[in-house]
């Protein structure tokens, strides 16, 4: 399947090459892009949907073990006044749903949280693996080595801002270079409006940026159309050029600049875009009250113009707020699981649809902050460091744990304190993998993740090659 | 329930001490007495406003000044301004008493509720839109509005949702400490119950091994991330000190957050007493939402509390709490951290590493030996050469992108904009395409709107080596919005429509340019003096006198004429208000 005819690869190369007259295409010639070319990256479309989870998943209440050991510990850290968090065991009413993944975990069963019911379905039909325990991390590192201080970690653990960052940049808060934007900077050539190479639903984020390429921000509604700029405004019809001029025209002043530039390109992008992309109407309607569903409705509207746009690699960001669960958070959390299991279910159906056509084209993955405490503190939860992720769609082997599952309890060989799970996967890795499928090679991974040649494995295996 | 209990305080808030400062009942029928004693304490206070200082020079520079002082200028303001000085103008703003606007807002509102109505959400917009466009100590309340994006709480949350009356009495207690003490600021936004339930330690419990339990860490992280110390040792000047490796300080450690949680437990609800039931919150009473949280001693940690160096061995909730925000108050960062971050509010967002050692020093030591004097901080703010230098305001890396609630403050009282109803109705502006992407006392997070720190990838800003906090909001989607929003809203208004009313509740006039609409670059530099302090650029004033001067007055039918006056004038103002020299303030 991974042959392609070589003359045919160069063909596709140099028709993106010679097609670059759209808007971006200045900035797109670059050594970046050139390196790219060199990589040869399988043709065809594919994309990476980012679904990050603001505030901190409390990841161990998303993916359980249940074996009465882990069980035990759970319960003892989570069953306490004066609002227990613990959720209800197997089999018991509300309680939690059983997995059984491909490859068993020696005397380990597994459980998602009870409003996943939708994920259980994807699971069990191959469309969604879970990695466990991934987090921001320099080199491998164990509790031994956390508590003599012996090994490198990331800058500010558990801190949100910061940390967020350096999921999405490797970097603290004020980086400005995030490994979506890098991929896309690497592979962008491929695409004939680079524009639209990396796109969020959901405001700016650092993981967009790359050295070249910019982030585009769609809307729930599209492409939002400037009004005034043709035909009549305030009644003159000699107003509209000095509109255009005065929004988007050159200036003195940096901040004043880079203002005009955003207008100029919200101008540029937005004909393209509202002309090709497929109609809502035409997909299925998202889950209601559910604004991540709706953001990936946009997201699948965009991959369904891929072919008009003459678009072959794409990385999306979409988020999801209230995951900062210190208070209140049985109820809370319940219904943010209950939309995360639902907007993945619509991201299968989505891709299936014919209008996107992009089941095994497209993979969604979740990122956050940080994991939370094991530990209660009285209805809620803290801030942790490693936590459980799921990646879906036609692409994943799925069905399956990738990484050994953590022991549950506080202050065991996983933890370091509070039951802040020491992560044994590090995002380098996760990222990594998705980069492999993304069409990268191991030199240009290696590139955007410097740190990953710490660890022993590169590919962990979740994605088909 | 909750907010049925808002419906029967106004008697009681007066002599609370939650409310107003006088016996009679609070509302806005208070505002007589209330206008009399400010105007006895503005004729005492005349004295005390020091040496009369030098005119601005240009009414330019006095536009500009007002910018970074105030929610914008008027014609009136700037005229107002010539005849004074910029010394003199701030210390008749610190001279007039805060009083407590947005809770008097909520008290005359509550008044005219019908049976089963309940107060709005709104009304805090309402009142923060009302206070100002239309109050005369704009300083206070400019400064109270930058504080509320740094000692964040958010109407975005779901619980604090619940109360708006304790947003408003909030917002009120950020105006009162806008020129008092630092060291009150943070202990009144510490004992807030609205940040008690935005950073959830309001009825935060003491650990219990026994059954696992652990203090909850939220606001003991927070308060020193982002209310006092930030994350890396600074210097006073705002740079960040390197150790021996060149590499930044941490100020804190997991464990120092830790040890800090153990003292914001054991506080909740204000109340006559600490019952058990009071403190879960199932006995209350009505003014709980707007009173400082008190102490719970069966639910605090009575053991040490060990944080940053210091161990804190009292007991009660409140002594323990006074001990914990001593310590921070005086950790040497607090002066540049807070500092520069008012200074990137008010007046640009890359201060030089020396306005920033000045603003600190102020911070530090007001002059008489008090650390912590806001007044003396924001004295330091505004009359610092930096922010008064108009040539370096000429810089390519001057100033600072306006956030949208900035901007159409701006808009509204530089055309003295009235609203039909007194209430000045205007809701959620949160959407940027249908609205301007903002709305005030609803951010996102407790991270504000923006990030300090924030620099745009791939932008001249960012090879420049400088941060611009608003461009973290200002995406495709957001300059569209606000192209689109703003050329309905300036010719039609702003806000929500009053019941039965075709006009929108918010309404500029623009008399005074409506009769020089006739004379197009007139008309042009008349708006470039009150949207851009005289300072858009001379290209834009160009194209937007053309583009006016392209609408013909040259008419006899007196409303076809005043139609194409007005016509004139929209068109001026929406180029204005488009323009980047409007949207950069400098």
């Amino acid at each position: 399947m991974s042959r392609i005819d070589a003359s045919r690869r160069h063909f596709l190369r140099a028709a993106a090459a010679t097609s670059m007259v759209g808007p971006g295409a200045g900035f797109a010639l670059n050594l970046a892009t050139m390196a790219a070319a060199q990589a040869q990256p399988a043709p065809g479309y594919r994309a990476l949907i980012c679904v990050f989870l603001n505030g901190g998943n409390d990841h161990a209440n998303m993916v359980l073990a249940t074996d009465p050991g882990s069980w035990a510990e759970y319960r003892k850290a989570r069953v306490t006044a004066p609002a227990p968090i613990a959720l209800p065991e197997v089999g018991t009413g509300g309680g939690v749903l059983p997995i059984v993944p491909n490859t068993a975990q020696a005397g380990r069963t597994f459980a998602v949280h009870p409003s996943m019911g939708g994920l259980v379905t994807e699971f069990n039909a191959g469309r969604v693996a879970v990695v466990p325990n991934v987090g921001t991390l320099v080199e491998p590192i164990t509790k031994a080595e956390w508590s003599a201080r012996s090994k490198r970690t990331p800058p500010q653990l558990f801190s949100h801002n910061d940390q967020t960052s350096v999921w999405q940049s490797l970097r603290p808060e004020g980086a400005r270079i995030g490994w979506g934007g890098r991929m896309g900077d690497l592979l962008a050539s491929m695409n004939t409006y680079t524009n639209f190479t990396a796109i969020s639903a959901a405001g700016n984020a650092v993981f967009l940026s790359g050295e070249t390429v910019l982030q585009y921000q769609a809307s729930s509604a599209g492409a939002v159309t400037i009004g005034g700029l043709t035909g009549s405004l305030f009644g003159s019809t000699s107003a509209t050029n000095p509109m255009r001029a005065i929004v988007t025209g050159d200036r003195g002043n940096l901040f004043e600049g880079e203002h005009a530039k955003v207008v100029k390109r919200a101008i540029d992008a937005q004909v393209a875009l509202t002309t090709n992309m497929v109609p809502a109407a035409n997909l299925p309607a998202p889950p209601a009250n559910n604004g991540l569903a709706n953001q990936l409705l946009t997201v699948a509207r965009i991959i369904g113009a891929r072919g008009a746009l003459g678009i072959q690699r794409q990385v999306f960001y979409v988020s999801m707020g209230g995951f900062d669960t210190h208070d209140n958070q049985t109820g809370n959390h319940a219904t943010l699981m209950q939309r995360l299991s639902e907007a993945i279910v619509y991201f299968n159906a989505l891709m299936a649809d014919p209008d996107v056509n992009a089941v095994n084209q497209a993979t969604l993955f979740t990122a956050s902050e940080f994991g939370r405490t094991l530990t209660s503190n009285g209805d809620g939860t803290d801030h942790g460091w490693g936590a459980h992720h799921l990646v879906a769609g036609g692409a994943v082997l799925g069905k399956d744990l990738y990484g050994a599952f953590p022991t549950i309890g506080v202050n065991t060989v996983d933890d370091v304190g509070q039951g802040r799970l020491l992560p044994k996967v590090s995002v380098d890795q996760y990222a990594g993998t998705l980069a492999k499928w993304f069409g990268l090679t191991d030199p240009q991974i290696a590139t955007i993740f410097p740190n990953i040649t710490n660890f022993a494995s590169r590919d962990l295996g979740f994605m088909t090659p | 329930m909750r907010v049925l209990a808002t419906l029967l305080v106004s008697g009681w808030l007066a002599g609370c001490g939650g409310g107003g400062s006088s016996g009679a009942p609070a509302g806005v029928t208070d505002s007589a007495a209330a206008a009399a004693a400010t105007a006895a304490a503005a004729a005492a206070a005349e004295a005390d406003l020091g040496p009369p200082g030098e005119p601005p020079a240009t009414k330019a520079a006095a536009a500009r000044f007002l910018t970074q002082g105030s929610f914008g200028p008027s014609a009136s303001a700037i005229d107002g301004l010539m005849t004074g000085s910029y010394t003199r103008w701030v210390a008749q703003q610190f001279a007039k008493p805060a009083g407590t606007p947005h809770l008097d807002y909520f008290a005359a509102r509550t008044a005219e509720l019908d049976e089963g109505e309940t107060p709005s959400e709104n009304w805090v917009y309402e009142s923060f839109w009302r206070t100002a466009i239309t109050a005369d100590d704009p300083l206070r309340h400019r400064v109270a509005f930058a504080l509320s994006q740094i000692f964040v709480i958010s109407m975005a949350d779901d619980t604090v949702n619940n109360y708006p009356r304790g947003v408003a009495g909030y917002l009120d207690m950020l105006g009162r400490n806008a020129f008092g003490n630092f060291r009150t600021l943070i202990e009144d936004v510490s004992l807030h119950p609205m940040m008690g339930l935005y950073l959830t330690h309001l009825r935060n419990q003491k650990g219990d091994l026994s059954v696992g339990r652990v203090p909850d860490e939220n606001y003991a992280r927070e308060v020193m991330q982002l209310f006092t110390i930030g994350l890396y040792e600074l210097n006073l000047d705002g740079t960040v000190k390197l150790d021996a490796r060149e590499e930044p300080i941490d100020t804190y450690r997991i464990d120092d957050v830790v040890g800090l949680a153990r003292v914001f437990t054991g506080f909740s609800w204000a109340g006559p007493d600490s019952a058990n039931a009071r403190f879960f919150g199932t006995i209350s009473i009505s003014d709980r939402d707007i009173l400082p949280m008190r102490g719970y001693p069966n639910f605090h940690e009575t053991g040490p509390k060990t944080f940053l160096g210091t161990t804190i061995t009292t007991s009660t909730p409140e002594a323990s709490l006074k001990a914990a925000l001593d310590r921070l108050f005086n950790h040497p960062n607090v002066g540049p951290f807070i500092g520069r971050q008012l200074i990137q509010r008010l007046v640009t967002s890359n201060p030089s590493p020396a306005y920033v050692a000045r603003v600190a020093t102020a911070f530090n030591d007001n002059g008489q030996g008090v650390r912590g004097d806001m007044k003396a901080v924001v004295r330091a703010i505004l009359l610092d050469p930096e922010a008064r230098d108009d040539t370096a305001a000429g810089a390519a890396g001057a100033g600072k992108v306006r956030e949208p609630v900035l901007r159409v403050a701006a808009w509204l009282r530089a055309f003295d904009a009235k609203s039909t109803t007194g209430r000045f109705l205007v809701g959620v502006t949160d959407d940027p395409v249908s609205s301007i992407g903002q709305t005030p006392l609803r951010a996102p997070s407790v991270f504000n709107f923006f990030r300090p720190g924030y620099v745009p990838p791939n932008t001249t800003i960012a090879q420049a080596k400088l941060v611009s906090p608003e461009m973290q909001s200002t995406q495709e989607t957001s300059v569209a919005g606000w192209l689109n929003t703003m050329r309905n809203v300036v010719p039609n208004g702003f806000g929500n429509n009053p019941p039965n009313d075709p006009k929108r509740d918010v309404q500029p006039d623009y008399a005074d340019e409506l009769a020089i609409a006739d004379n197009a670059v007139a008309l042009v530099d008349r708006v470039a003096l009150l949207l851009t302090a005289d300072r858009m650029s001379a290209s834009v004033r160009q194209q937007i006198a053309t583009a006016v001067a392209s609408i013909n007055v040259a008419i006899s039918n007196p409303m076809n004429l005043e139609a194409a006056r007005r016509n004139r004038v929209h068109l001026a103002v929406f180029l204005a208000v488009a323009s980047p020299d409007f949207i950069v303030q400098k």
